[in-house]
């Protein structure tokens, strides 16, 4: 259960983090976003994306534009805001912290 | 051959099989009921939809179809993710997600074949038992100390509700993967419907309290109605063969009763049925709404609801004409008086006599052998619901001539002048003289034919000063006693008769 709990908890900061990753370098359609994740080998499924995103856009780090589709409804094409790229930036630091620390702590001689 | 929907999904139109639609509107639910915790619902629940549309359009755009098929549902729920799925992103849940495994039971309380908790139920899903059998037991175990109601209270707080599907796939140790997921939409669409995502444990005693409630209500209403069905049927036979009777179906003659004979007997047929039905129906939709109420029948056939309700109608209108026909026959009074003069004495008895003056009519009437009575006296006391009111008064008063006489006033109502004359002609009352005994009938009886019409009979004794009257006290209980004559002490002594005297200033009472 723990590990579990620790697991999801993981993958929970690092989809966030992702996800703002992808986004930064450009405008971009949701499900693009979901074949990026997918090539990742992050998401498992479209359906846990959604909400993600809405969370990310009400706390005001992302916003989006309707884009006209020629299959099917328009779509939501996201990009950041100024505030999502400043969190992105201090979530690049924390990445390097965690990496560092992991690294150190993996090569650490017992 | 399939029958195919139109559905509008992200604002496109799309064509979809029946049994798709099924499983697609199964699995919107789902995810609304999943997210309808989160104050973006709406907006989130709108991109999935939207995304779903688009992938349609996509998949019958490739595939060259027209139609959305249970497999392209499938598909797409696979790629979207089951509300389980999302419980990744539930911060709450998180590390509660059981894992898939085929097989594996776990105990949880099932709320959607609950009683109060469906600590029973789920106890059945674990044990494998018929859930009616654990109900028995634990019955049994109230009535063995109660010990089953604090186990099953614990067992209420400590096991958790199967709230997701997969939790209750769990609960009957079902393969928790996607085909399981489909096989379980059905039960889920109905049960989303009524699981409310509110959790705390005081709200589901509430709701557990009300469910009880309203079930031992519902039963109460059912005991009640059933009563009503009984109770109604017996009422309406019982109206049945009084109607029966009434319209003399064993006994020509019910005409005598007194209620009855107030009727004129040329249309007491027509009040009877008028009455009859102006009562029946009411008590027949009665009976017929409990039967409803009950048994949860159909509701009574349009028409003739109309037909019971017109025909009801019909019965209080001429029952309202043939009530107010007889009251018009009280329209009038009359009255007259006969004076008989009685053989003077010092001192007088006044008795009641009950043996009824009977005329020839009457003795035919009533079927009366003269041979079979001889030497026997007649006694009638009847009191009762259906004895005809006698009205009998009884006045003394001071004779200013000196001479000894009586009075009868015979009144009665009708409905002319002469029709109430007649009504009193027909007052047969009792009076004799035997010596210095006057012998009172206590009532008044009508002639064959006569209807009661309110006839009453006021008698006025006139005596002179000085007479002497030794009355018995079943005269002035029998009587009307009309005028001031009164004892005080004359109720509770000992004496069969009181003694009175006439005096200057009217009658006395004698110490």
């Amino acid at each position: 259960m723990i590990a579990e709990n620790t697991q999801t908890q993981m993958r929970k900061g690092i989809l966030e983090y992702c996800v703002l990753l992808i986004i930064s370098k450009g405008e971009i359609y949701a499900s693009d976003i979901i074949a990026e994740l997918k090539q990742a080998k992050l998401l498992v499924v479209e359906g846990t994306l959604y909400p993600l995103l809405t969370r990310l856009k009400n706390n005001g780090l992302l916003s989006y534009n309707w884009v006209e589709s020629t299959s099917g409804p328009p779509r939501k094409y996201y990009l950041l805001t100024s505030e999502g790229k400043e969190i992105l930036n201090k979530l690049d630091m924390t990445w390097m912290e965690l990496s560092y620390a992991i690294e150190t702590s993996k090569q650490m001689k017992p | 051959m399939k029958k195919t929907l139109n559905i509008n999904i992200g604002n496109s139109i799309i064509h979809i099989e029946e049994d798709a639609y099924e499983s697609l509107t199964a699995y919107l639910n789902e995810v609304k009921a999943h997210f309808s915790t989160s104050a973006d619902d709406f907006e989130i629940v709108t991109d999935i939809e939207n995304r779903i549309a688009e992938m349609f359009t996509e998949i019958l755009a490739r595939d060259q179809r027209q139609v959305v098929e249970l497999a392209d549902v499938q598909v797409i729920i696979a790629q979207m993710g089951s509300a389980k799925d999302f419980e990744m992103e539930d911060e709450d849940v998180v590390g509660d997600i059981p894992q898939a495994k085929e097989g594996v039971k776990k105990l949880y309380r099932d709320i959607d074949h609950a009683i109060i908790a469906g600590v029973c139920s789920g106890l059945a899903h674990y044990l494998h038992i018929d859930e009616r059998w654990i109900r028995v037991f634990m019955l049994i175990t109230i009535f063995l100390g109660g010990s089953g109601i604090l186990a099953y209270l614990v067992m209420w707080i400590i096991i958790p509700r199967a709230v997701t599907r997969s939790e209750k796939m769990y609960m009957r140790g079902e393969a928790v993967n996607l085909q399981g997921f489909f096989r379980n939409f059905e039960e889920e669409m109905a049960a989303n419907q009524l699981m409310k995502r509110s959790g705390g444990f005081i709200q589901e005693v509430v709701a557990a309290m009300e469910r009880v409630i309203g079930l031992l209500g519902k039963t109460l209403v059912k005991v009640v109605a059933v009563i009503i069905i009984v109770f109604g049927s017996g009422l309406l036979l019982s109206l049945l063969v009084t109607l029966a009777v009434l319209l003399g179906v064993w006994d020509a003659s019910p005409y005598e009763i007194f209620p009855l004979n107030i009727v004129s007997a040329n249309y007491l047929t027509q009040i009877m049925m008028a009455f009859f039905i102006t009562l029946a129906i009411p008590l027949i939709a009665l009976i017929l709404f409990s039967i409803r109420v009950a048994f949860n029948s159909k509701a009574l056939n349009r028409t003739v609801s109309f037909g019971l309700l017109i025909v009801w109608l019909m019965g209080a209108m001429s029952s309202i004409f043939y009530v107010a026909k007889v009251v018009t026959e009280f329209k009038e009074e009359a009255e007259f008086s006969q004076v008989r003069s009685l053989t003077p004495y010092k001192v007088y008895d006044l008795r009641i006599d009950r043996t009824m003056l009977l005329s020839h009519d009457d003795s035919l009437r009533y079927d009366i052998n003269p041979q079979k009575f001889a030497d026997k006296v007649i006694i009638t006391d009847e009191r009762g619901p259906f004895t005809t009111p006698s009205r009998v008064g009884l006045m003394i008063e001071k004779s200013e001539t000196g001479k000894v006489s009586i009075t009868q006033n015979y009144s009665a109502h009708g409905k002319t002048f002469e029709k109430a004359l007649e009504n009193a002609r027909g007052i047969q009352y009792g009076f004799s003289q035997q010596d210095s005994v006057l012998n009172f009938s206590p009532k008044l009886h009508l002639a064959k034919m006569t209807k009661w019409r309110d006839q009453r009979v006021v008698l006025v004794l006139r005596v002179p000063i000085g007479t002497k009257l030794n009355i018995k006290k079943n005269v002035s209980y029998s009587l009307d006693r009309y005028g001031s004559w009164s004892c005080d002490s004359f109720d509770d002594d000992g004496q069969d008769y009181r003694v009175w005297e006439m005096t200057d200033e009217g009658l006395k009472c004698r110490e």
